[in-house]
């Protein structure tokens, strides 16, 4: 079970990641790219590291992608 | 359209080349690996209990390797004086929507909490998972909540250069006076007896420094998320 669990993971990481690149849509792509840093963390949870884990919850899916979302606004790309 | 077209022939011949030169290197490195190297992990897991220190990793991260965690906070600092040197002239923009009822009460309401939740990761970072660097970019999104949802919201420049400045001091001064006690850059001269392990003041200076990280990390990060905020165009 838990073995199914890690493989869907990095299936739905690996699909996220190429999506993110090659989406039109900037905002988009920002989102999809919290979703891999959100299967990531799942990962390092199984994977016995939940300090890695925390750090990429906070930094990787949470102020990243903020900052991410901020410098799209300003730059007032057509997203 | 082919590779051959685009590229010319001596940029593809020194990238084969490099090529060929990194497998070569690679060879010499696989045939003579030392032997003890997938090891060296467990030597030092067996000296973690020497600290009191029930958290493997931020033993690691703050004893053995602490001269590195000061390097990456001297990172850090460069990163916000670069955010800050670029954007810090520009005047804080007018937000011309006014945010939402809800987002303003639900803003005020979570900050505290949001707040307790870092400081409690910080100060329980040698137990538990957690640490410095996450406790400090938790209480960074909180500012940042109240920055997006209030318009007046200002952390005072003023207050943000004194905790970094008495952070980045501390971690210093706590390390000179651990050369000058065990003659050890950051040596831990606090008593760290492993019966005390677990307990919330265990493990020497290492609680200390990791929570002087936490407020310099905490600063750096709001002031960034803060130059970023102030873009002077209105919104």
């Amino acid at each position: 079970m838990i073995g199914f669990t890690i493989l869907l993971t990095f299936i739905g990481i690996i699909i996220m990641a190429f999506a993110s690149i090659t989406q039109k849509k900037l905002a988009d792509s920002i989102v999809l790219f919290m979703g891999v840093g959100l299967g990531s963390v799942v990962l390092f949870f199984i994977f016995n590291a939940p300090d890695v884990a925390l750090t990429e919850a906070v930094i990787g899916a949470g102020i990243s992608s903020l900052i991410f979302l901020m410098a799209l606004k300003h730059l007032k790309a057509k997203a | 359209m082919s590779l051959k077209r685009t590229l010319p022939t001596s940029v593809l011949s020194g990238f084969a080349l490099s090529g060929a030169f990194i497998l070569t290197v690679l060879q010499l490195l696989l045939q003579n690996v030392p032997k003890d190297i997938d090891r060296a992990g467990d030597a030092l897991l067996s000296l973690n209990a020497n600290e009191g220190v029930a958290n493997a990793v931020t033993t690691v991260v703050v004893y053995f390797r602490g001269f590195d965690t000061l390097g990456e906070i001297a990172v850090l600092f460069i990163a916000a004086l670069g955010i800050g040197l670029m954007l810090g002239e520009n005047e804080r923009c007018v937000i011309k929507a006014q945010s939402n009822f809800m987002l303003h009460t639900g803003a005020k309401l979570l900050f505290p909490i949001i707040t307790l939740y870092g400081v409690y990761v910080m100060s329980y970072g040698h137990l538990s998972p957690g640490g410095g660097f996450q406790g400090g970019v938790i209480i960074a999104s909180g500012v940042l909540l109240l920055l997006i949802s209030h318009r007046d919201f200002e952390v005072p420049h003023s207050f943000i250069v004194w905790l970094e400045t008495f952070a980045g001091v501390a971690y210093v001064l706590i390390g000179l006076i651990g050369l000058l006690t065990l003659d050890i850059f950051l040596g831990n001269f606090l008593p760290h007896d492993v019966s005390q392990m677990g307990l919330l003041l265990s493990g020497g200076i290492i609680p200390i420094i990791y929570i002087i990280v936490g407020i310099k990390v905490g600063s750096e990060m709001s002031a960034i998320v803060q130059s970023l905020i102030k873009r002077g165009d209105n919104v």
